[in-house]
This record gives structure tokens, sequence and C-alpha cells, in this order.
């Protein structure tokens, strides 16, 4: 063991014993581990900005989603409607013949009155369904 | 005979067997129980300031729990440690250099203070030691004051510090020398009135 492990001489032992006492070692301050505790569990928190932009991107993607999914319905209902429609025509000249036979010339006239009344109840019917224009009074 | 790292290494087994199964959360709380002192006394020594030390030691440990997956085990424990409280450390340094070059006032109110220390210090001669103590040169400063807060322990010092054992060995001599010239200076080198003074 050298001198600066073990002081030999009673200078050495005296300056030893001194420098012991006057260096004490710093304590450590009381509040320093709850200190250090929140220090860890604000680290520990996922990144703000990070989590931010995350659930923005995934917004985003549920919109664009929604937006792609709205589309397809509409075409769907257009397709239908013209689809129908077509449908119906044919079967309105293929049917026409076998009516005025049956119901005499005027037959086509008061079904076209017929379908137009029903179809306003329907279209009538969803309307008031949407818009609820009695809830109102 | 064992080196001083291999000696650190096996005392830290038990830490990196925890990291190595993932225990993560428990190794971090072994190596807070084992080394939250003396990373704060590290500071203490290279800072000067019981503040600043307290605030790096902080942030010394939230970087090593940040890290701590990445520790490889190339290094013991212990000196990855210190290496990382020491960067944290010389960052602080340069911080307030930077600042005290900025801030006149902020220098003058410190000197005042230091003086107005030094003197309520003097009025014993243990004051008085510590003071001289602070006048040495920071290296052999530095080795002096953890040497006392390490228990006397060489290797430790070495350790903290990042330099070989014969370099703290040395520096502990020449601190030694200079503190006891300093004393026969201002008359007050009797070994009896210390060792009585210190019991």
């Amino acid at each position: 063991m050298s001198d600066a492990d073990r002081p030999e001489s009673e200078w050495n032992r005296a300056l030893d014993a001194a420098l012991k006492r006057a260096l004490a070692p710093p304590a450590l301050p009381s509040q320093f581990r709850a200190r250090l505790q929140s220090a860890l569990a604000r680290e520990g928190e996922p990144n703000l900005s990070g989590a931010r932009a995350r659930l923005e991107r995934e917004q985003r993607e549920r919109l664009a989603e929604l937006e792609a999914g709205y589309l397809r319905l509409r075409r769907r209902t257009l397709g239908n409607l013209v689809g129908g429609a077509f449908a119906a025509g044919v079967a309105v000249a293929l049917a026409m013949p076998w009516v005025r036979e049956s119901f005499g010339d005027d037959a086509p006239l008061a079904l076209s009155g017929v379908g137009t009344v029903v179809g306003l109840a329907i279209g009538i019917a969803f309307w008031a369904r949407r818009n609820r224009p009695f809830d109102i009074l | 005979m064992q080196t001083a790292v291999a000696r650190a290494a096996n005392e830290d087994r038990d830490i990196a067997e925890l990291l190595r199964t993932g225990e993560r959360d428990r190794a971090f709380t072994e190596l807070l129980q084992r080394y939250e002192g003396k990373v704060f006394r590290l500071c203490c020594a290279l800072l000067r300031d019981s503040a600043q030390a307290q605030d790096a030691a902080q942030e010394s440990l939230v970087r090593i729990w940040k890290a701590l997956d990445s520790f490889d085990g190339r290094a013991s424990l212990s000196t990855w440690i210190y290496a990382i409280t020491r960067n944290r450390c010389l960052t602080a340094l340069e911080r307030r250099r930077v600042q005290e070059s900025l801030s006149d006032s902020e220098v003058e109110a410190e000197v005042e203070s230091l003086a107005a220390r030094a003197s309520e210090d003097s009025q014993d001669h243990f004051g008085e030691l510590r003071e001289l103590v602070g006048l040495l040169p920071e290296r052999l400063r530095r080795s002096l004051q953890l040497f006392y807060f390490e228990e006397r322990s060489v290797r430790e010092v070495a350790e903290m510090l990042g330099v070989p054992e014969g370099s703290v060995k040395t520096n502990l001599f020449r601190a030694r020398a200079a503190l006891t010239e300093q004393l026969r200076r201002r008359g007050i080198d009797d070994p009896t009135y210390w060792l009585e003074q210190s019991l």
C-alpha cells in the first residue's frame, strides 16, 4: 500500500485525520429521490408531440376511409337508380300493349297518374322522416 | 491479480443479469441503491456547487435510465455510469463558463459570496484547511475530495474520474505535499493539534 493509501508518519496521520474531518462526504439532499422519481415519471410518459402526430395520422386515415365508403355508396345508389329506371321503362314498354288491350286506351294515362301519386307519397314520407317538420310545432 | 475494472464488473454482475433477463426496472432500482450517492458525490467534486451537483446527478441518472437498454457490458457498469456522469458535469461546466463570461454582475456577486464564506470558514483551522483544498489545482482537488468522499478508496476515485490508479496516487501525494507546505507557512503544522482536534 502506498503513502497515499496509508499515511505512515505522524504528520501524515494528522493530515489524514484533519482532511477526513474537513472533507466529509456531502449528504444526498432529502428531496433528491422524490425529484428523481418525478423526472423519471415525466420521461416515461409518451412523447406528446409524437402522440399528437400519430392521432392526427389515424384521424386522416379514418376520414379517407369514410370518404371512400361514402363515394362507393353514392355510386352504388346512382347505379341502382339508373338500373331501376331502365328496368321500369322496359317493363312499361313491354306491358303497355297488354294494358291497353285489357283496360282501354286511357289506361296508360291512369296508370302513370297512379304511379306519380305513389312516387310523390313515398318522396314526401322520406322527406318528412329526415327533416321532421312537425317537431317544431 | 484482478484489475479494478474486473472487480467492479464482478460486483455489478447481479444488475447485469437482471438487465439480461429483461428486468429493467428492478435493475435500475438496484443500480440506484448502489450508485445514487456516488453519482452525487462525483458531481459535487467536479462542479463544486451543491445545487448544480444535484441537478447534474439527477440528469445523469435519468440518462442512465433511458440508456440502460443500450448497456452492452463491454465496460463495467460503474465505468459506464461514471462516464455518463462525467460527461454531464463537463457539459454543465462548459455552460457555466459561458454564463459567467456573459454576466459580470453575477461574477462579482459570486466573488463577494466566496470571500464571505472564506472569512467565515477561516474562523477555525478546519475552515482554513477546506479553503486551502479549494485553492489546489482542479486535478489535485478532485482526487483529494473524492478520496475522502469515497472512504479513502483509490480504486473508486480512479474509476470515477476515469484515470489510472497511479495518477490518483500521484495527485494525492502532490495535494498532501502542497497542503503540508501551506499549513507550515501558516504555522499550523503541529500534528498533535490536528490529531486532538480530529477526535
